[in-house]
């Protein structure tokens, strides 16, 4: 859609915002968003708006003033920080730098131009952490369509050109956790920047680029928004026929099928597997949902010579004939992932409405008749948009391929215990040290289900947690087993407050449930109560619509319920439990310490 | 194209533009007939022209509309 189109979109959507707001509430949250630029925003912000709401999410949006960016954040009594926002959007222009290297300036001196703009940078970064859980989105600086050189700029590293890029890098090797960056200039290619960059506009009213682009633009931010709050895609679900290769297995045979590298269609069918095969490898779960005879689907993936994808990069694999709704449900419980955390690609239209309606959860690819554009589909969808990548969700895909083997042994085992048992676990408990603190944060951010309170944090403002050991204390579980290595599976944040101790945060894989990992942690929330000499040790359950799998935790770990009322008004759900921490729970488990 | 033609395409820009299904123009029509009408929509509106006639305007141009009347002259020297 251009920007024309949206525009009107978001004015009438305006007009029943609050009809829909009161229809979802229930699945929509809300975000305090500051947006600070050096040019006009105003329309990108409804734009934005809109997208936003895409993401289930209502923004409450504070629009810096005219070039806010240095005085908004050098000012930490402006309105901004009085705004407070859980997200602040830093728009970069080009020519908000207008001290670029003159011509012939030396290499050194390039250097010294960028130390100074990565200190000036580096200040507001550091400004920002005032604001508590505020995490920073900053955009690359677009690089601009005329060049001063000519081609020459490519030859000289002073140009205007190599300067920015210079700039862009930067700015990412000193990159705080407090920040992401949005990669406009990426966004401004991709759209062309013929049209990114509208001059006419610019001199007219300050548009830092085309309004038509707008809508790129507030679709990577939103999506960057949503992931920052917790809502993060993990697995690509596809489909067989004419969606990895060309043809129908069941009809075509193994012979049939086109995987052919000479011939431009089957080429393309490799080129898409060949793109899976990347994601995976940065973490994504691959799973097969197709309407086939399941021996026969497998075949290709056993079989066939060209084929890439090989039945191990599956970590879930479901070929039948019922309907892909109910698939789709069964492969979430089989990977033990939520319904909104799966991507569904199918060519068959039929299919993806099936899928839209009885599973609205599942993000749905709109998938082009060409599969020479597959990939570029799922470039474009922006499905997979995290804030980070980590070690444990790129051995994760591989993990899930040995979840079956450790259900082998559990049908072998005579008794849960002795299955718990053979798995040989071994966990190593720690205090968060700042090796940890990327997937601690992580952890707790994606955690929806095994999540008591589902409070999210910045990485930056769980540093200043951890320093602070006289009133919190933070530590993490990992484990591994005779299979596989989880890495960091539970994360913990105590809160010391009096007398007591109160669990701020317990999250926790629910890959694995059931191990004993739980009671594990407890042990350790209990020995650092009685190190803080805490007469009590208090849990909170707060409701979500996601986390009704801990509602009943606490107590069966031991907990006692008492009064709570006041202590969340708008939250009646929400329950208090109490434990003295003198009480070594006397579950077992069967997990060794290192 | 005939000015009745050109007059409605223009009209169902306005109403799109200004979120308001019953905006009636005439050629008179300027920013003081329409509450919305400020130099934020003002280049909403522009852009909008612009799209739905796949055409740019000169920055002079843009300046020098001052109403409906002014747009569809425009318009016309240029479709």
């Amino acid at each position: 859609m251009n920007g024309t189109e949206l525009l009107s979109l978001a004015a009438k959507f305006s007009k029943i915002e609050h009809l829909y707001l009161k229809e979802y509430q229930g699945n929509i949250i809300t975000k305090k968003i500051a947006v600070l630029s050096s040019f006009t925003t105003h329309h990108l912000v409804r734009v934005l708006n809109l997208f936003l709401y895409k993401e289930d999410i209502k923004a409450e949006i504070y629009e810096g003033g005219y070039d806010g960016i240095t005085s908004e954040i050098l000012n930490t009594t402006s309105n901004l920080y009085e705004f407070r926002p859980d997200i602040l959007i830093i728009l970069t222009h080009h020519l908000d730098i207008k001290d670029l290297p003159a011509i012939f300036s030396s290499t050194e001196e390039v250097n010294a131009w960028l130390q100074g703009k990565l200190n000036y940078y580096n200040n507001l970064w550091k400004l920002a952490m005032e604001m508590e859980h505020c995490q920073i989105l900053q955009t690359s600086v677009v690089i601009p369509l005329y060049r001063q050189l000519g081609n020459l700029e490519a030859n000289y590293l002073f140009s205007a050109t190599n300067c920015l890029h210079l700039l862009n890098l930067e700015l990412i090797r000193h990159r705080p956790p407090n920040v992401i960056f949005i990669d406009m200039d990426y966004i401004a290619a991709a759209f062309g920047k013929e049209k990114w960059f509208d001059d006419a506009g610019y001199f007219l009213s300050k548009q830092g680029f085309s309004l038509n682009a707008a809508g790129s633009v507030a679709h990577t931010i939103a999506r960057m928004s949503a992931a920052i709050s917790g809502k993060t895609k993990k697995c690509l679900v596809v489909d067989l026929d004419n969606t990895l290769w060309g043809g129908i297995i069941g009809d075509d045979g193994i012979e049939g099928i086109n995987l052919n590298p000479n011939d431009p269609l089957g080429e393309a069918f490799l080129a898409f597997q060949r793109h899976l095969i990347l994601l995976k490898e940065r973490g994504i779960i691959l799973s097969v949902c197709s309407k086939n005879n399941e021996t026969i689907a497998k075949q290709p993936f056993v079989e066939h010579p060209d084929m890439r994808l090989r039945l191990n990069d599956f970590a879930c694999f479901i070929a039948n004939w019922e309907d892909k709704a109910t698939n789709l449900k069964r492969a979430a419980q089989r990977l033990n992932i939520g319904l909104d955390s799966m991507v569904f690609f199918d060519d068959n239209p039929a299919e993806r409405e099936i899928v839209r309606r009885f599973v609205p959860e599942v993000e749905v690819i709109e998938v082009p008749e060409d599969p020479a554009l597959y990939v570029r589909a799922l470039e474009k969808s922006a499905a997979f948009e995290w804030t980070q990548l980590s070690k444990e969700d790129i051995t994760r895909s591989l993990s899930y391929v040995t979840d079956e083997k450790r259900k082998e042994l559990q049908s072998q085992s005579i008794d849960y215990n002795s299955y718990l048992k053979s798995l040989e676990m071994t966990a190593e408990i720690g205090f968060t040290s700042p090796s940890e603190l990327q997937r601690f944060t992580q952890l707790i951010n994606k955690s929806n289900q095994f999540n008591l309170r589902t409070i999210r944090y910045t990485e930056a403002s769980l540093e200043k947690l951890r320093l602070n050991k006289d009133e919190w204390s933070l530590f993490y579980v990992s484990l591994s087993d005779k299979f596989s290595h989880y890495g960091i599976i539970s994360a913990v944040i105590l809160q010391k407050i009096k007398g007591i101790t109160f669990i701020n945060t317990w999250v926790m894989s629910c890959r694995v449930l059931n191990r004993g990992v739980e009671i594990l942690a407890l042990n350790n929330i209990c020995a650092i109560a009685r190190a803080w000499k805490s007469e009590w040790l208090i849990g909170e359950y707060l409701p979500t619509k996601k986390n009704a799998l801990v509602s009943t935790l606490l107590p069966d770990l031991g907990f006692e319920t008492f009064e709570t009322e006041g202590v969340h008004p708008s939250i009646p759900e929400a329950r208090l439990f109490r434990l003295k921490p003198e009480i070594i729970p006397d579950s077992a488990h069967f997990i060794n310490i290192k | 194209m005939n000015l009745m033609n050109l007059m409605e395409r223009v009209q169902g820009v306005f109403r799109d533009v200004f979120n308001d299904a019953s905006i009636e123009i005439t050629e008179e029509t300027t920013a003081l007939d329409i509450e919305e009408w400020d130099s934020l929509t003002h280049v909403q509106l522009i852009i909008a022209l612009e799209n739905e006639f796949n055409l740019k305007f000169a920055i002079k141009e843009i300046i020098e509309l001052n109403n409906v009347g002014d747009i569809i002259s425009l318009l016309e020297t240029k479709l």
